[in-house]
């Protein structure tokens, strides 16, 4: 068994997933991966069946967290050392996983693949909610997170245990916040993106609003009254 | 107007929401996106028993003469809101468990059936 596990959500990639998967399969032999079909109601499912992928198949939707979680939690069952989010629609790149990993043994936690640490950040609409989110990690916990946003993390043994078994460890920038604020250590690795190839993206104009709220509204306020779970939290780091 | 007796009265119960609410975030007893609904709601009880005069001006803008119907007014119709947009959650959980349910144990038949012609060929 490979000790790095390459967790693949996806929810109506019937387009995208064998591309993506046959990719990794194919250049990566070095890791392992999981799909977890997200209770898609398109062919995600069959396909992966068809073409014998490695796969979680949740009979119902639970969105990304949840179904993110469940493949964390095969993760931790099946005692892989470190775990990333891979996202079914192609904008993740598997070349970077080395460099994240790689930066991770220095003595990291968590190894976020940001788009914006050698590269400026543009100024779009969509950057100036990551350019808020930032704002708001830095002034909660007085750490720079350069891309907040970015769906490429790598996790280590303890946080993937961590993210598994707790209510309220979406993989979102406020749990990052709330972890940085613990005290866990992170780091960010310059990675490409690509745009997306096909499909929608999920976040429209309304739901981004609602999106950016929601985050801001708990980094700021709520993450602070947050008590971390200390039998999860490891006392001695070993380095 | 507010009579000052109501408005100790305001800020006493939104302190004590807010303090409850963050309580139960703090022992992982609920999740951020369920929670953000009772910080704001309290947050805005916050407001309007500080800020009095908020109520008052609403009040004469919509036509009522009395603040305080206001306010009841108000409340109620946010939490109509909230108790029709939670009807509708009840409704997709409900759905959700059944799908569950029903795939647990399509599963779980599936699995027997496999495991009794196994037994057979075992058997002849």
């Amino acid at each position: 068994m490979k000790d790095l596990l390459i967790i693949i959500p996806a929810y109506n990639e019937e387009k995208s997933i064998m591309r993506v998967v046959n990719h990794v399969i194919n250049d990566y032999p070095q890791y392992d991966y999981i799909v977890v079909n997200d209770g898609s109601s398109d062919k995600t499912a069959r396909i992966c069946r068809k073409c014998g992928y490695n796969l979680i198949d949740l009979p119902v939707n639970l969105g990304l967290a949840g179904a993110f979680q469940a493949g964390l939690k095969y993760a931790y069952r099946n005692g892989y050392e470190y775990a990333i989010q891979y996202d079914a629609d192609g904008q993740h790149k598997v070349e970077y996983i080395g460099r994240m990993l790689d930066e991770m043994k220095k003595g990291y936690d968590i190894v976020i693949g940001s788009r914006f640490v050698t590269e400026k950040k543009p100024k779009s609409l969509r950057m100036l909610g990551s350019r808020i989110l930032s704002a708001s990690i830095k002034l909660t916990t007085g750490k720079r997170v350069n891309d907040p946003t970015s769906g490429m993390r790598l996790l280590n043994r303890n946080m993937l245990k961590e993210f598994a078994l707790n209510l309220n460890y979406g993989p979102e920038p406020d749990t990052i916040s709330y972890l940085l604020k613990s005290g866990i250590k992170l780091s960010e690795v310059q990675v490409e993106m690509d745009e997306r190839l096909e499909g929608e993206s999920y976040l429209n104009m309304a739901r981004s609003m609602k999106y950016m709220f929601h985050m801001v509204v708990s980094i700021i306020v709520i993450q602070n009254f947050r008590k971390r779970d200390s039998k999860y939290v490891k006392t001695e780091r070993t380095e | 107007m507010m009579t000052g007796v109501f408005r100790v009265v305001l800020l006493l119960a939104s302190i004590g929401t807010m303090l409850f609410m963050l309580k139960r975030i703090r022992h992982a007893k609920i999740q951020i996106e369920d929670s953000l609904f009772w910080i704001l709601f309290s947050a805005l009880l916050l407001i309007l028993s500080v800020f009095p005069g908020i109520a008052d001006f609403m009040a004469g803008v919509v036509g009522i003469y009395s603040t305080v119907n206001f306010i009841f007014l108000f409340f109620i119709f946010i939490l109509l809101i909230r108790e029709f947009s939670l009807t509708i959650k009840v409704s997709q959980l409900e759905n959700k468990l059944k799908e569950l349910t029903q795939a647990i144990a399509i599963m779980n038949a599936e699995k027997d059936n496999k495991d009794d012609e196994k037994e057979k060929e075992e058997n002849e």
